[in-house]
Parts: C-alpha cells; sequence; structure tokens
C-alpha cells in the first residue's frame, strides 16, 4: 500500500511512477565508469549463488546413496530368500543354497532353430519342441531350465550363445530329508511358503516384503529356532516306524511336548513324505496326523473327566462308583473290557480302565458342566498353532446325555490329537493351559498368560493315577526303570459304515515323564494296528501303541537329557500326602492284569 | 615479477589437475575393490550356506544311525542304567606319598605318611560322600574292596620300566 494521501492526484502518481522506472533504466544501461563496480559485484554475487547451487547439489549427490547399485542388489534379493530354519540346539532344518537357473530372451535371439538344438543337446532333460515354442513366443524373458547342475551350468556358458543366460535362484533345501518334514512344510520353486512352518514364515510379513520389492538380504533374515529337536524327532520317527511295521498299522503318529511350555520336541506322523519332493506331500495318505487328523481318542479322555470330577470337589480319590454289570442307557448298553463287576474307587477306575464308572462320572458332573470343561480344555473348538493345517474337531450337534456318557470315555467326540495332548498336558504342569507351539518357548512367556483350568491339587491326582496305571495298570509297557513315567491307555474302535467296528482299533497312548516333576508328553497313536501271537492276538493299545511309547521314552529319554532316577523320588505328590491320600507315596502293589 | 607468477599458476594447475586425477583414479581401483570383494563375500557366503547344508545333510540322524550301525557293530545304544549321578561318584583319594611308603616298606623309615593312616582317611571320604547321597547300591559297590586309589595303580605302572 502506498502511504500518498487519499486526495492525492491518481494521473500524477502514475506519471512519478513512470518517472523514476525511466531513471533506473537510464542508469542500468549507462556507461559511466561509475555505475561498473556494484556491476561487478552484482555479476559476482549471481556467479556465486551459482556455483553454490552446484556444490550444494554436488554434495547432495555424494551422500545420495548410488541409485543403481541399491537397485541390482533388490533384483537379487526379491529372487525370494528365505530365512534357515534350526531346530531348538541349532542343527539345520532348511537352508537356502544358491542354484543356476537357465534363461532366453526370444527377442534377441538370432537363430532360435539352432538355439534350440544347441541347448536340448546340453540339457538332455527338457523337450526340444516345447523348448521350441517358447523361444518363438515374443517375449522378453522365458525360462529355459531352473535348477541345472554345475556341470550344465558350465556347458551352457561354453555355448556362448546371445539371448540365453543364467541368473542364480535360491533353492530351498531340507537336508533331513522327511524328519521333521510335517512340522516345516515345504517352499515352492520360487521359495514361496506353501505348506507347515514355511507358509506360517511367510504370513510373518516375509511375502509382504518381497512384493513390495524391499531388499530382504540373506544376512537380514535371522534363522528361526523351532521347537524341535531333531536327534530325538529322528529317534521318535524310527521307533514309530519300527512300530507301525511290526504291527501292521496303516498309519501311525508320535510326538513328544513339553508340558511347561508347550513345545512340540519332536513329531512325525507316517507315511510322511521328503520336503526336497513336494509333489509327495499332496498324497492324502501323508497328512499330519497330529494336527489334521481327527480322531476319537478313546480311553485316553478318561483321564479328562476323572479330572472334572475330581476339580468339582464332588469326588474324591477314595470315593466309590458303581461298576456291577453294563450300564444300560436307551438301547445302548455299555461295558468295561476289563469288567470288575463291583464298585471301584476312583484309583480302579483309571487303572482298569473302566467305562462304566468314567460315564457315571460324567452324568454326576451334567451335560453342561461336562462340555464347559471339555471347552475350558481346548476341546471343542480348532485349536490353532503356527502351522497353518488345523482341523475342526467333529462334536455331536445335538449333545444329549447319551453323548455325555460316551465322551467320557472317548467315543463321539473326535479331535486332534495334538489337541488331547493340550488337554492331557494341562491336566499334568498344574493345570496350566497351554497351547502347543513349534516355536522356541521359555517357560515364563508359555506360563504368563495362561489360563488355570484345574487346580494343582487335581493335577497331582491326576499324575498320580497316570504313574499308578505304569505300576500296576494297563500302561506297564511304558514303565521305563528310571523315569518314573506314567501313562494311560486309550483304544477306539473305528465307526465303519456307521457303526463301531470291533476289528478295526485305533489306538493311542500318552504317557508323561518323570510323574513327580513333569517334563514330557509322549503321544502315540497308531491306526488299526493288528494282532500278533506274541500279542496274543490283542491289538489294543497297551499291546501296540503302548509298546512303542516304552520304546520312544527308552530311547528319546538320553537324547533329551531326561536325568534317570534309580531310586523312586522321597515323596512324588507332596498336596496329596498333605490332603491326606499318603498311600501316593508309596509304592503300589500289583491288581491289573496288564 | 607478473611471469613468476602466471608460471606458479600453470605450475599450480598441472599440479591440481595431476593430483585431481590420481585422486579419481584411485577412486575408481578402490571402487573396484570393493565391488570385486562384495563379490567374493557374497560367493563365499553363498559357499557356506551350500557347506553348511551339505554338513547337515551328511550328519542327518538317518545316516548317521545306518553308518553305525555297519561299522559301530560292537556297540551298544546307550542304557539308561550306565547314566550315574555325579555324587553318586567316589572322591577322589587322598594323595598318599608313594616313595615314603616304599622307604617304609624298605624299612627305611623318616615315611612321610604311613600307608595305614592314608587308607583310614580314604574309606573316612568314600563314607561321606555315600552318606551325602542318597543310598544308591552302585555308588556303594564301587567305594568297597581294596582302595581304590587309581593313583596309586598308576603311579606302580609308571615305576616298571
Amino acid at each position: 500500500m502506498t502511504q500518498n494521501p487519499p486526495d492525492a492526484n491518481p494521473k500524477t502518481r502514475r506519471s512519478g511512477k513512470s518517472m523514476r522506472e525511466k531513471k533506473f533504466l537510464k542508469h542500468m544501461f549507462s556507461t559511466r565508469l561509475a555505475a561498473s563496480a556494484p556491476r561487478m559485484r552484482f555479476a559476482a554475487l549471481g556467479f556465486l549463488v551459482l556455483y553454490g547451487a552446484i556444490c550444494g547439489r554436488l554434495i547432495y549427490l555424494g551422500f545420495k546413496p548410488d541409485p543403481a547399485t541399491s537397485r541390482r542388489a533388490a533384483a537379487q534379493a526379491v529372487s525370494a530368500s528365505r530365512p534357515d530354519i534350526v531346530d531348538r540346539k541349532g542343527e539345520v532344518l532348511a537352508s537356502d543354497v544358491k542354484v543356476m537357473s537357465v534363461f532366453a530372451e526370444p527377442r534377441r535371439l538370432i537363430d532360435k532353430d539352432e538355439a534350440t538344438e544347441l541347448l536340448s543337446a546340453v540339457l538332455p532333460d527338457i523337450d526340444s519342441r516345447d523348448l521350441r515354442e517358447r523361444l518363438g513366443a515374443k517375449k522378453g524373458f522365458v525360462w529355459v531350465k531352473r535348477e541345472v547342475t554345475s556341470h550344465q551350468r558350465d556347458e551352457v556358458f561354453h555355448l556362448g550363445l546371445p539371448g540365453v543366460g543364467l541368473i542364480a535362484e535360491n533353492k530351498r533345501v531340507y537336508p533331513n530329508g522327511p524328519i521333521g518334514a510335517h512340522v516345516l512344510g515345504f517352499a515352492n520353486i520360487d521359495n514361496a511358503g506353501i505348506a507347515g512352518i514355511e507358509k506360517y514364515i511367510d504370513g510373518q510379513g516375509l511375502a509382504d516384503l518381497h512384493n513390495m520389492g524391499f531388499a530382504a538380504t540373506p544376512g537380514d533374515l535371522k534363522p528361526i529356532a523351532l521347537s524341535l529337536d531333531i536327534r530325538a524327532t529322528h529317534a521318535l520317527r524310527d521307533e514309530l516306524e519300527k512300530g507301525v511295521e511290526h504291527f501292521k498299522a496303516k498309519a501311525g503318529a508320535a510326538a513328544i511336548m513339553d508340558v511347561n511350555t508347550g513345545e512340540i520336541i519332536a513329531l512325525a506322523s507316517l507315511p510322511d513324505y521328503d520336503p526336497n519332493k513336494p509333489t509327495d506331500a499332496l498324497d492324502p495318505n501323508h497328512i499330519n496326523r497330529m494336527n489334521v487328523g481327527v480322531y476319537e481318542m478313546g480311553s485316553t479322555f478318561k483321564a479328562l473327566t476323572i479330572a472334572m470330577a475330581l476339580d468339582s470337589g464332588k469326588l474324591n480319590l477314595n470315593s466309590k462308583l458303581d461298576a456291577s454289570g453294563a450300564l444300560s442307557f436307551g438301547r445302548f448298553k455299555i461295558h468295561d473290557y476289563h469288567a470288575q463287576n463291583r464298585a471301584l474307587t476312583v484309583p480302579e477306575v483309571f487303572t482298569y480302565s473302566s467305562n462304566v464308572a468314567t460315564a457315571r462320572m460324567a452324568m454326576g458332573q451334567g451335560v453342561e458342566k461336562h462340555k464347559a470343561f471339555l471347552k475350558k480344555l481346548g476341546q471343542l473348538t480348532r485349536m490353532r498353532t503356527e502351522l497353518p493345517e488345523s482341523a475342526e474337531p467333529i462334536v455331536p450337534k445335538n449333545w444329549g446325555e447319551l453323548n455325555t456318557v460316551t465322551i467320557a470315555f472317548g467315543h463321539g467326540l473326535a479331535v486332534a490329537p495334538l489337541q488331547a495332548m493340550m488337554a492331557v498336558g494341562a491336566l499334568m504342569n498344574g493345570g496350566y493351559m497351554i497351547t502347543p507351539t513349534f516355536l522356541k518357548r521359555s517357560e515364563e512367556e508359555a506360563k504368563g498368560n495362561a489360563e488355570q483350568v484345574i487346580k494343582a491339587e487335581t493335577s497331582e491326582a491326576m499324575r498320580y493315577l497316570m504313574r499308578l496305571n505304569a505300576e500296576i495298570g494297563t500302561a506297564k509297557k511304558v514303565d521305563i526303570d528310571g523315569y518314573f513315567v506314567g501313562g494311560k491307555t486309550g483304544t477306539a474302535e473305528k465307526v465303519i459304515n456307521g457303526h463301531y467296528s470291533k476289528t478295526r482299533l485305533f489306538t493311542t497312548f500318552m504317557a508323561v515323564a518323570p510323574s513327580d516333576r513333569p517334563k514330557y508328553l509322549f503321544l502315540t497313536i497308531m491306526d488299526e494296528p493288528q494282532g500278533l501271537p506274541e500279542t496274543g492276538g490283542y491289538a489294543t493299545a497297551a499291546y501296540n501303541s503302548g509298546y512303542v511309547t516304552g520304546q520312544i521314552i527308552q530311547r528319546v529319554g538320553p537324547v533329551l537329557g531326561l536325568a534317570p532316577r534309580f531310586d523312586p523320588p522321597h515323596e512324588p505328590f507332596p498336596l496329596l500326602a498333605k490332603l491326606g491320600y499318603g498311600m501316593a507315596n508309596t509304592p503300589a502293589v500289583g491288581g491289573a492284569k496288564h | 615479477m607478473l611471469r613468476f607468477l602466471n608460471l606458479a599458476a600453470i605450475a599450480a594447475l598441472i599440479g591440481s589437475a595431476v593430483y585431481a586425477y590420481t585422486i579419481k583414479y584411485q577412486t575408481s581401483y578402490r571402487a573396484e575393490q570393493i565391488t570385486k570383494t562384495k563379490i567374493e563375500i557374497k560367493a563365499e557366503s553363498d559357499a557356506i550356506a551350500v557347506l553348511r547344508a551339505e554338513w547337515a545333510y551328511m550328519t542327518r540322524p538317518e545316516r548317521l544311525q545306518q553308518l553305525a550301525d555297519q561299522y559301530l557293530i560292537d556297540f551298544k545304544p546307550l542304557d539308561v542304567k550306565q547314566l550315574i549321578v555325579a555324587s553318586a561318584l567316589p572322591d577322589k583319594a587322598a594323595r598318599t606319598d608313594m616313595i615314603g611308603g616304599k622307604l617304609d616298606a624298605l624299612g627305611l623309615g623318616l615315611a612321610a605318611t604311613p600307608p595305614v593312616a592314608s587308607q583310614a582317611s580314604v574309606n573316612a571320604t568314600a563314607a561321606s560322600a555315600s552318606k551325602a547321597s542318597p543310598p544308591v547300591t552302585k555308588s556303594q559297590a564301587l567305594n568297597e574292596g581294596p582302595v581304590s586309589s587309581p593313583e596309586r595303580v598308576l603311579s606302580q605302572e609308571h615305576k616298571k620300566p
């Protein structure tokens, strides 16, 4: 705003302004000597600014990272590097190795027929007609063959064909073959995780980073430590393989879980596959039976029923239950396999594996409480671990009293074996509900947000029952010297054409070691094992799954560093002793036949 | 004077040009070295990855078991009964003066520690060890018998030649 008074004539003002402009221009272009000095200064200032800008730009460029090289690094990494997978002791389970792949740029090929001829001579296992077709395509880039040997690589290189090149790619290798395969899963030829932990890793953001073009060089990727112990897994798989073969079972699976952390130390499911040949994994017979199959777990479920009854306070270890004769329920009759036909105490119910008495226990609690207890133990909903493969348990739609009666002894509810393991783990570890994990985890981490589902006393009572069962009951096959093992058998009849079959059995065996300070929970399942002459023709759990579990404990114990003790622990069940069950701390006297 | 200044300026110009080019060539040489080293590092780390994978492949439990079955025919898997706890082991025997004992036996006197006393002390320590640990039959078996002094046996053997 000009400071002219408002009454000033606008015309004189404009003429005054033009006068000033004229004077300025005249001064600018005058050739007087006196005017040159400020001009020089002005020019100098101009150059100073110019050079200053150039310098500034140079400094800026100097500090900026070279765009060309970072792009190249990104291109290298985007050909998918994956982190190594190691076991809990650092043994490599999966790793990337560099392999060469042959590619062609059809636009730059001079003689496509000649190129086809030469390439198919060097790489005999590719179809030359197919290759000719691919080279004929109007594309900038086609694969000739991926993952060639070093010899083939040299030969292709010596062909010196323009438009044919070699590029380094990452190939996933699993040095241990089928050991731990069901946990590891596998990656496809583009190094994308397809199953198992490999897929889980991709889900953790690795795939997103790749797709967005961020450089993830092998150095950036920390190895992922699993909870598996590869030596224990091998020993477990080896024993299981022998067992499955010996008992002519259709399939089998076994696992070891650390009850205090929920870590799966070993897992095998037979038949299995080699992750280096991913096509084998697609066979539906090769599924992970621990996690993906759902089965009626049989008598193993009695542990859950008894824990429910004991935890409610309605029963104690001295309570007696009527097990005289079969239990009639509508048109169904429930029998005992080792029928005693008398009233049984709770420990006897467990060691004789009485269906009738367990059914009565569950009926005493009622349908709603039974359901709520199983829900609390995670048996009615899908269990989610790191593995993407999982299965929904098969829960009866209209859960009536009959369902409660049969589920009490493990028929009528099909769960994943690992899920049952989680529940039994909670019964063993003092009552903490811990979801199993396949990644390394500490006890504090696991118990930090674990819900206490049963009382510590109930858990100890369950351990006592398991131990008692190994000493005098149906689980004597696992009473391995020095480990103070406890166990429970489970034999379920398979449903064939809507009926329970007497001859086709599904056997399970759950064992805990050591019973006084629980550390490891072992589970073995077998699908349709056969009776053998040396088992007297019996095909129930104790003879096959139980036997295999015993073998596994014996072999894996030293591998896992489980210290053997040759004197029975002084007071293995202190809480029970306080409650007045002193008998729990003295060695049991025999009763059951097997 | 002016000419000298001119010459000096030219010399400085040439000098600075030479210096600048030296720096430039050195820089590109170094850059080349860095690239080469980076490639070498990458090749090495790739090779390490391959070797690690190969090691894991060669030491896979399956293969080791097969080799053990093939070559270690006289070996048996570790039995739980072969393990004992550290506290069940007998204590180290007390040091005895071997030469003194020998002299004593020869009737030359001047022995530092009579052998009887040393034996008693060994027994005492063994007894205390077995008391500390729960009564393990194996450890007792180890403590009994002639004074379990490996030192003595060793030193006698050493003396022979």
